[in-house]
């Protein structure tokens, strides 16, 4: 006791520098001792949450399959699935008991299709979980909105594309692709039709992903896609080339020719490969003429492009660059002098290594 | 009498699990569930079923690793069908290259897998 007055006297004598260290450490002190004490109740109630979170889910599960498997075919839902529905329906008025159910249904939505699949989205329909995603999307928060759009893809809710079109530009970039998604995912070729009102960049990601959820898809009826190829959005004319290669859009012929002379260079290199996919030779002589006049990886592509619509009379041309300053151009021109005639190209690789080599 | 077939489902979807084991079961086999590779292996081990159906995607040890110990470590022929989902393609190829029987790619329809593990233990 002696020894603790002693020192909080000597404190009181000592600098000012040294109580104020003295002061800021028992602060430190206090503020990590409740921030310990927080984390542990957090870390707690989080292990509390988890293990009501599993107890839920286990119980949701096994209504669903037991509502899956008790339809029949006489009614739209059998009386043991009016039960289920009434008691799902009373969970889900609790935010935290829906967000399971939600989950639980799209765990299983995302590896059944089917009738099993359908039915798990009347379900969703049926439990009045649509009007709770259809809320998400007058959220002020765009990743709230986002998840609302993604549940409406997954759960194949058409009826509202609507709505959903009002995030067409939406600032962000999340919100449109889920939107994007759930166009494409629900109408396929069909939905593409935002291309035609988009402002903002479709990034070269999005780009890839759509294309792959088009291939997904069965619908082999696929749209026009001229507007899309004289868009001002460049990343849609772009996109739109994409899929001319793609789904080999020979109709777009004429289109596609004259992107040749876009303003945006990336453009004129996606035109020129699609062009060399479709092996379209009108675009070979277009680009012969005014091959000095292009930018080097324009130039790469039209000689990636000749190695498949090379012709014999090419030969003079291909002559007059197989000197030139870029080593990639001059192996592609030998590249198409070899395909022309082996044996002359011999002779010029020959040639060639001596210039080399000097 | 009648044989009753037993079959492991290797498949980390608690949900699916219970779907298919509910339908299988109806169908008349045994349905022996594990949520991982491991567990997989450790239930064909012991019980040595007629069928395996088994998710690519799982943790512990991956779908292509049963294969490989089934037919590798064990030695068996027993039918395996692999579950995939889109853009597995080439862990497929992988999959059939290991040994697998089957394959059916997710989502998929609980109705056609009852179909092919019919016809696989006909």
């Amino acid at each position: 006791m002696n020894e603790n007055l002693h020192i909080l006297e000597s404190l009181k004598h000592s600098s000012p520098i040294i109580q104020l260290i003295w002061g800021l450490s028992c602060l430190f002190f206090i503020i990590i001792a409740i921030l310990t004490f927080y984390l542990k109740y957090l870390r707690n109630h989080l292990r509390v949450n988890e293990k009501i979170e599993t107890k839920y889910q286990e119980i949701y599960e096994s209504y669903l399959v037991t509502y899956l498997y008790a339809g029949n075919d006489e009614e739209a839902f059998s009386s043991e699935q009016q039960i289920i529905i009434e008691k799902l329906k009373k969970y889900a008025a609790d935010p935290f008991k829906r967000k399971i159910i939600v989950s639980t249904l799209l765990k299983l939505r995302n590896e059944i299709s089917g009738e099993m699949g359908e039915s798990i989205d009347k379900l969703f329909i049926k439990l009045g979980l649509l009007r709770y995603s259809l809320a998400k999307l007058r959220s002020k928060k765009w990743d709230v909105i986002a998840i609302g759009i993604r549940e409406l893809t997954q759960f194949k809710i058409k009826a509202v594309h609507k709505i959903i079109m009002n995030n067409i530009n939406h600032p962000k970039r999340e919100v449109r692709k889920e939107m994007q998604f759930y166009l494409v995912h629900l109408y396929a070729f069909e939905g593409l039709e935002f291309l035609n009102v988009l402002e903002t960049p479709l990034s070269e990601w999005d780009q890839i992903q759509l294309l792959e959820v088009l291939q997904l898809n069965n619908n082999t009826q696929i749209a026009d896609i001229k507007p899309w190829l004289k868009s001002s959005n460049d990343s849609v004319v772009i996109f739109a080339l994409k899929i001319a290669k793609v789904y080999n859009q020979f109709e777009a012929k004429e289109v596609l020719i004259e992107l040749l002379n876009h303003k945006c260079e990336d453009v004129r290199i996606n035109a020129i490969s699609a062009l060399s996919h479709l092996n379209i030779i009108e675009a070979k002589n277009i680009l012969k003429n005014n091959f000095n006049d292009r930018g080097h990886e324009e130039q790469i592509g039209f000689l990636k492009m000749m190695e498949n619509v090379y012709e014999a009379s090419d030969k003079t041309f291909l002559m007059e660059h197989i000197n030139h300053k870029s080593t990639e151009i001059k192996l592609l021109v030998i590249e198409v002098l070899k395909n022309i005639n082996f044996e002359e190209f011999a002779l010029n690789e020959a040639e060639l290594k001596k210039t080399l080599t000097a | 009498m009648n044989v009753i077939y037993k079959i492991v489902l290797a498949e980390d979807n608690s949900v699916l699990s219970l779907l298919l084991k509910f339908r299988l079961e109806k169908e008349g086999y045994k349905l022996l569930i594990a949520v991982d590779g491991k567990q997989a292996i450790e239930l064909i081990e012991e019980y040595n079923p007629e069928l395996i159906l088994t998710d690519i995607m799982m943790p512990f040890v991956s779908g292509l690793e049963v294969i490989s110990y089934v037919r590798n470590k064990l030695n068996l022929k027993t039918p395996i069908i692999v579950f995939s989902s889109a853009g597995q393609e080439e862990i497929v190829l992988k999959a059939f290259d290991l040994g697998a029987t089957d394959f059916m790619s997710k989502p998929f329809s609980p109705h056609e897998l009852v179909i092919r593990v019919k016809r696989l233990l006909k």
